[in-house]
Formats: structure tokens, C-alpha cells, sequence
């Protein structure tokens, strides 16, 4: 028998990154709060523009993901690592880097998204310094990881561990592949990829966060802290791993799915389709796994609002995953692609499985930290039922939106015309669903405040026990002569395991870059399409700066209900100098591809100083600091010479008179401006002027008559 | 011959095909792996999560 050795967990890293997910959850909460406040009352952003709908939504839903959501990844990872591995983390040093790294990183994305500093790209806004400072944090707990797996007691890798590498690596792979871009200046980059390509990486980027950020990481807290909360093992362990392998694998190849309708080669969507479908397998074998873990004790759930938080987390997961599927489906998506639909059906993931299943751990956690009792059963069961009404006032009244603009966006009338033609009646129309959305986010929200206190009080009247005693044998002796070669090669299986889960993503990976690059060959190349102007390119970053990219999208479908409304449908030759891609995913307002050339410039300056005089009733936010914010041409050059290495077809030396002929541009829009009774001084040099360029561009290359000629 | 993969790849579904068999073996795999391991081994394994050599404060 071999001897038992003592050893002390750290529980101080997992109260950090505890405090920290309780805290930045209130954070994500209220800026999610606030934004959907202002979609039914503009005014809500205080007229400035830090906190207008566009800059907040990225704050928002990166908050959420990688603040609120990552943080209870990481509380959860510490404390379950340590534990079933029967030893402390590998270095307390690498535990406090992480920590402080990751809160830096969140407080400089709360900074620097209001400033309107973004790529634009969901859910990977942050510009290059911050995805930099992400790589090396993550690096950082991946050594962290890697060397307390190195270090362990105990021999087998329990499947909640195997989840974590999956995860680590995975996202290691997305974050570098969509972040491949170049720098203009300390706050701006260009991709390296554009129009059709991006998309497909972002998006290739975009679902698997969803599926490596807010899953498998938490699929893993799952199989560790559900068999803790209920005292009892999992259900069936052998469906754990056909549901690991399963799951990693299938999901990878499922990104298509955001880009039905598109220029994709069709293979490669129907195959997105197949592989989200068969997601459901794997998906409910999992959900199936957790709530049988709770087998003959429900009566046990009923008192215990841990498991109570647990089971409905487990239950948001298995609908949100038989929705997504569905989802994928193309004659769903039809229908649902632009919708308030996804919002709701993401809020189901994030408000009931990643939030939920996070209240659920910081109850049962808070406790054995402190070393005494919860502070109030009575109110973890308030916030329970706060939390699960908050859902659902949140998510019914956003699907009944969605289904309600789907259909008003494609009825015809019997004369074979749209019966609301004009968009902003659909907008109007759901208004009182985004009110009742309100309410659903207060009532959640008030549900954390609820736990926040419970949690404090429960920190005070305990002692932290910062050092945890534990015992355990050491792990088969090294050395020994026989056991040496064993001994060896089980070291060994930890990275055997990163690399099979890297092989294992990389093929699906592999599989969908590769049709990326034939596009490159295949896009049919548009002779009209030029590159965009110096003030235009301008205009296009005002663009990306406040977050227009939000509420509209730049991609007509071709469904006559589309193309009836916005024109010709969208050519993927059209987007080739789209760096980044403007595709956007949910229509708050109209698209704007084809916006260019359907209003006087005039219409568009008093629309932007203030939507409501020209559409009465718009839900769009005024940008009055528009008409009064100089046009920054500092970078425009540099911007020119970076698209130039990636063979946008300037002419040579075009950077050095790329600032002449922007102002030169620019002073003929500001004469027309003026012509029809603008009247402000140094009008050329507005940024209004630069974004009216930009708009007034949009979808007009291929307007005059499109000479499609295919090239190779 | 590298261009005419290429270009014969835009309607091809032997990646779709190969994709599939990918999956197979991937799934094979883990139901290998799941059952090859014997009784005591699995019991073992699934009770990880409930013996952390910890004495806990309060439960
Ligand atoms: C909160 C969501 C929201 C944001 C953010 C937003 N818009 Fe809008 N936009 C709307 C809505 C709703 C309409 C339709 C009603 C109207 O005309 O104002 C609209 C209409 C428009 C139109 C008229 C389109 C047409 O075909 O009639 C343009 C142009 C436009 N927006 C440009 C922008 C630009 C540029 C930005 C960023 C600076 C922006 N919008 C930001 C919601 C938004």
C-alpha cells in the first residue's frame, strides 16, 4: 500500500474567480438590461454616445460570454481540477496571473467597446492589443492545467477533465484563426480575410464559442458538480464518453449553419445541416445523463435549491439544443435567420443553462468555502423562482416577436405586393414584446441581486478556508522498476488526449477551411465592383465603430419577400473588398445593402441627427455627435497600404493622395448637403459626410448593369 | 491536378462522404473505449467526483 501523502487544495483562486462571475453576471445583466430598455426607448442611452444600443450590445454579450460566463468556467475548473486529481494547482502564481490577466482583459473590453474601439466580428469585438493579452492569459492557464494534470495522484482522467482540454484547445485554435488581422494603428486592424471568407471563419468562430465557450466547459462543471450537489455518481460514466467524443466532434461542423442562403458551396451547408441535426444525439445523451443522475431523488431536488438551479440548467440545455438543430434546417432558417428568434434562443442557452447551472455551483460552493451554513435557503429559492420566471418572461415574448416579424417581412397581399412594405411597421408592431422583455430581464436580474446578498452574507459570517487539508496516495510510483514504462505512458495520456481532441476538431476544421479557400477561386469576380473610396472606407469604420452592424444587415437573401423589399439579391462577388464582413445576423432594422443611391443625402443627414423626423416612431438611436465630430484622415493612408498587401487593387502609390481625394469627395457631398438647406460650418469635415459616402456606396456597384464574368 | 481537385471539389460530396465515415470512426471509437473498460474500472471512475481525500467542513 503505498503511503498517504498530505496536501492542501487552493479554495482562495476559486473564491476570486466566484466573486468575480457574481460580480461581472450583475454587470452583464445590467448593460443587457439597459440596451433592451433602449429598444423600446432610444432615449435610454442618455443621448451619449458610450452608451448607445450599438456600442452596448457587444459589451453586452461579451460581458456575458467571456466575463460572467468564462469566470464560472474558470471557478468551476479550480475547483473540480485540483480535487480529481487529488492535488493543489500546479502554481499559485499561474492561478493569480490567469485571475488578474482575465479581469485586465474584461475591464479594458469595458472600456474600450463604449469608446467604439471593435472589429466588428460577434463575440470576438476586442481589437488586437486585448486578443493579444486573451492568448497569453489563456496560455497561461493552459500551463496552469497541463502541469497540475502533470503533478496529479490520481491516475484516471475523470470525463468532466476531458471537457476542459477539449475546450482549452479548441478555443486556442478559433481565437488565432479569427483573429488574423493586420494593424493599422494601436486600436485598429484589417483582416486578412474579406466578404465570403470572413464570414465563414467568423462564423466557423461564432458557433463553436457557443459550443467550446458556453458547452463543453460547462458540460464538464455538469458531470463534476451535479454528481457532488446530489451526492451520488453519474448516471451511466460510458455514456459520458460516447457523449464527449461525440459531441467535440459533430460540433465543429456545424458552423455552416449560420450561413444558409449564402455564396457556401451547397455540400458544405447541407452538411452544416446534417451534422447540427445528429448534434441532438449526442446532445440529449448528455441532458439524459444529468437529469437520471437525479433518479429516486427528487425528493431530494425539492428541498435542495442547488440541485433545483441544476435541473432546470440541465433542461435549458436540452431545449436549446434540440432548438438549434432545427434551427439549421433550411427551410426553418428561412424563416428565422434575422429574427428576434436567435436572440431567444441563445437567452434560453445563456439565461437558463450557462446561468442557472452558475447560480446552482456558487450556492453549493459558497458554503464549503466558508466553512458554515448558506446564509438563507429561503432566499436561494426566491432567486430560483426569480430566475426561471425571469426566462420565461424574457424568452415567450421574444419568440412571439421573432415569429411575428418573420411573418409580417414576408406577407404579400393578393395584388402580389408586400402588405407592410414599410419596415418600421414590423418594428412598431413588437414593441410591446420588448417592453414585456424588460420586465422577463428585471425580473432576472433582481434575481442575482437576491444571490449576491445571500452570498455576502454567507462570505461574512464564515471564515474563508483559503487552504483546504486533503489526503491522498501518491500516484504509482516512479522509478520503480516494473511500473517505469507504465508510469511513463499514463504521464503521457493527458497530451495524448490534447491531441486527439485536437485531431479530432481539426478535422472538421480542416474541412471547412477547405471549401474557404475554393471560394477564393470560385467567388465570381464582379468587373464593376471597385474598391471603396478613401471617404467611404471612412465612412465604413464610422460604421463599424457605432456598431451599426447590430441592428442591420447588409446581405439581401434571395426570396422574392427580399428582394421585393431591398432589391437584388446579394452577389458574394459584391463583398470582395468587405474587409471586415458587414453581414450582420439579426434585422432591428431594415438591411442596407441596397441602400445606396434610395435617399437624397439630405435624408440621410436629418436621419441620423434624428431617425424620428424622417421615419416617426423609429426605435433607431439619433447620432447628433455625428454632424459634429471631425473625420479622422490621420490613419487613412496606412489604412490604403495594409489593404494594399492584401491585393485590394489600388494604384500604386494611391495612399499618398488618398487624403486629397477624400476631402475632395467629401466636399461634394457637403455642397449637395448644403444645396438643400444644411447650413453648418466646416460641414466637408464631418463624419456624417464620410458615413452618408459609405451608405450612398452601398449595393450600388452591380446597380448599373452587373457584367458577371467568372474569372478561372 | 492540384487545380483540377479544385475545381471538381465545388459539387463533390466525397467530403461529405469522407465527413460521415469520420464520424463513424470517431464514434466507434468512444463506444470502444467506453466498453473496454471493465466494471470495477468504470465504478471507480464515476465516484471520482465524490472521493476528493477532503474533509469536509460541513455537509
Ligand atoms: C437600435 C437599432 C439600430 C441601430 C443601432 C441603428 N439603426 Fe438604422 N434603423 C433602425 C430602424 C428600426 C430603422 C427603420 C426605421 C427608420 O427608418 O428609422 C432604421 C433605418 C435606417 C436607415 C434607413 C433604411 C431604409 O432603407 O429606409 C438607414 C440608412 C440606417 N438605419 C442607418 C443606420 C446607421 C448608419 C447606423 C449606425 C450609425 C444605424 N442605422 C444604427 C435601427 C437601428
Amino acid at each position: 500500500m503505498t503511503q498517504s501523502e498530505t496536501f492542501y487544495y487552493d479554495n482562495k483562486i476559486v473564491r476570486d474567480f466566484g466573486v468575480a462571475t457574481a460580480l461581472w453576471c450583475v454587470v452583464a445583466f445590467t448593460v443587457g438590461l439597459i440596451a433592451a430598455l433602449q429598444l423600446v426607448w432610444p432615449a435610454a442611452n442618455l443621448s451619449l454616445e458610450y452608451t448607445t444600443f450599438g456600442r452596448l450590445r457587444p459589451l453586452h454579450t461579451n460581458a456575458a460570454i467571456f466575463a460572467f460566463v468564462g469566470n464560472g468556467i474558470f471557478m468551476g475548473v479550480y475547483y473540480s481540477l485540483q480535487r480529481l486529481l487529488k492535488t493543489r494547482m500546479y502554481s499559485d502564481l499561474l492561478s493569480k496571473i490567469h485571475f488578474w490577466g482575465w479581469q485586465l482583459i474584461i475591464v479594458a473590453a469595458a472600456l474600450t467597446l463604449p469608446l467604439g474601439i471593435t472589429s466588428s466580428k460577434e463575440y470576438a469585438e476586442l481589437e488586437w492589443p486585448i486578443d493579444i493579452a486573451i492568448a497569453l492569459v489563456w496560455v497561461v492557464f493552459g500551463i496552469n492545467m497541463f502541469g497540475t494534470i502533470l503533478k496529479r495522484r490520481e491516475n484516471h482522467l475523470y470525463v468532466a477533465i476531458w471537457f476542459y482540454i477539449a475546450t482549452w484547445i479548441t478555443v486556442t485554435i478559433l481565437h488565432i484563426f479569427n483573429n488574423l488581422e493586420i494593424p493599422v494603428s494601436a486600436f485598429k486592424s484589417i483582416p486578412v480575410f474579406a466578404g465570403v471568407q470572413d464570414a465563414l471563419v467568423q462564423w466557423w468562430y461564432g458557433h463553436n464559442a457557443v459550443a467550446f465557450f458556453l458547452t463543453t466547459p460547462y458540460l464538464g462543471l455538469m458531470y463534476y458538480f451535479l454528481p457532488k450537489a446530489a451526492n451520488r455518481p453519474v448516471y451511466s460514466y460510458k455514456l459520458s464518453i460516447i457523449h464527449f467524443w461525440a459531441l467535440i466532434f459533430i460540433y465543429i461542423w456545424a458552423g455552416p449553419h449560420h450561413l444558409l442562403y449564402t455564396s457556401l458551396p451547397g455540400w458544405a451547408q447541407a452538411l452544416g445541416t446534417v451534422f447540427s441535426l445528429m448534434l441532438i444525439a449526442p446532445s440529449w445523451g448528455g441532458m439524459l445523463n444529468g437529469l437520471l443522475t437525479l433518479r429516486g431523488a427528487w425528493d431530494k431536488v425539492r428541498q435542495d435549491p442547488v440541485l433545483k438551479f441544476m435541473v432546470v440548467a440541465i433542461t435549458a440545455y436540452g431545449m436549446a439544443t434540440l432548438e438549434g438543430p432545427l434551427l439549421s434546417i433550411k427551410s426553418v432558417n428561412a424563416i428565422s435567420h434575422y429574427t428576434d428568434w436567435t436572440i431567444a434562443h441563445v437567452h434560453v442557452g445563456t439565461l437558463g443553462w450557462n446561468g442557472m447551472l452558475t447560480f446552482g455551483i456558487l450556492y453549493w460552493l459558497w458554503p464549503r468555502l466558508y466553512g458554515n451554513k448558506l446564509f438563507s435557503t429561503k432566499l436561494a429559492n426566491l432567486h430560483f423562482w426569480l430566475g426561471t420566471l425571469g426566462i420565461i418572461f424574457y424568452t415567450v415574448p421574444i419568440y412571439w416577436a421573432g415569429w411575428t416579424q418573420s411573418m409580417m417581412w414576408k406577407q404579400f397581399g393578393a395584388d402580389g405586393l408586400l402588405v407592410y412594405s414599410n419596415f418600421l411597421e414590423t418594428v412598431t408592431q413588437i414593441l410591446p414584446m420588448y417592453m414585456l422583455r424588460v420586465l422577463g430581464g428585471t425580473i432576472y436580474i433582481t434575481g442575482a441581486f437576491v444571490m449576491v446578498y445571500n452570498l455576502i452574507k454567507t462570505a461574512r459570517s464564515g471564515k474563508l478556508i483559503a487552504n483546504v487539508e486533503a489526503s491522498a496516495p501518491a500516484r504509482a510510483v516512479a522509478g520503480s522498476h516494473k511500473g517505469e514504462y507504465w508510469h511513463k505512458w499514463i504521464e503521457r495520456k493527458p497530451i495524448t488526449m490534447l491531441i486527439a481532441s485536437a485531431v479530432v476538431v481539426a478535422i472538421g476544421g480542416l474541412v471547412e477551411i477547405f471549401p474557404m479557400m475554393l471560394i477564393d477561386n470560385n467567388v465570381p469576380k464582379i468587373a464593376s465592383v471597385k474598391p471603396y473610396t478613401p471617404l467611404e472606407l471612412e465612412g465604413r469604420d464610422i460604421y463599424i465603430k457605432e456598431g451599426c452592424v447590430g441592428c442591420h444587415s447588409q446581405m439581401v437573401r434571395p426570396f422574392r419577400s427580399e428582394t421585393e423589399r431591398y432589391g437584388e439579391y446579394s452577389k458574394s462577388g459584391e463583398f470582395i473588398y468587405d474587409r471586415p464582413f458587414l453581414w450582420g445576423s439579426k434585422r432591428t432594422g431594415p438591411d442596407l445593402h441596397r441602400v445606396g443611391g434610395k435617399y437624397p443625402n439630405s435624408w440621410h443627414y436629418n436621419h441620423m441627427k434624428d431617425p424620428e423626423t424622417m421615419s416617426p416612431g423609429s426605435i433607431m438611436p439619433p447620432y447628433p455627435w455625428l454632424l459634429k465630430k471631425e473625420i479622422n484622415s490621420d490613419y487613412t493612408a496606412a489604412k490604403i497600404k495594409v489593404l494594399q498587401t492584401l491585393n485590394t487593387p489600388y494604384p500604386n502609390g494611391y495612399a499618398d493622395r488618398a487624403v486629397a481625394d477624400l476631402k475632395l469627395q467629401a466636399q461634394g457631398i457637403a455642397d449637395d448637403l448644403r444645396k438643400n438647406g444644411v447650413e453648418v460650418e466646416g460641414l466637408e469635415n464631418k463624419e456624417i459626410v464620410a458615413l452618408i459616402a459609405y451608405l450612398q456606396r452601398l449595393g450600388t456597384d452591380i446597380k448599373p448593369k452587373a457584367t458577371v464574368e467568372r474569372i478561372q | 491536378m492540384y487545380k483540377y481537385i479544385l475545381q471538381s471539389a465545388g459539387n463533390i460530396n466525397w467530403m461529405a462522404i469522407f465527413a460521415l465515415l469520420t464520424f463513424l470512426f470517431i464514434f466507434l471509437m468512444g463506444v470502444v473505449l467506453a466498453f473496454a473498460k471493465d466494471k470495477e474500472q468504470i465504478k471507480h471512475f464515476a465516484s471520482l467526483p465524490l472521493e476528493d481525500g477532503q474533509k469536509e467542513p460541513i455537509q
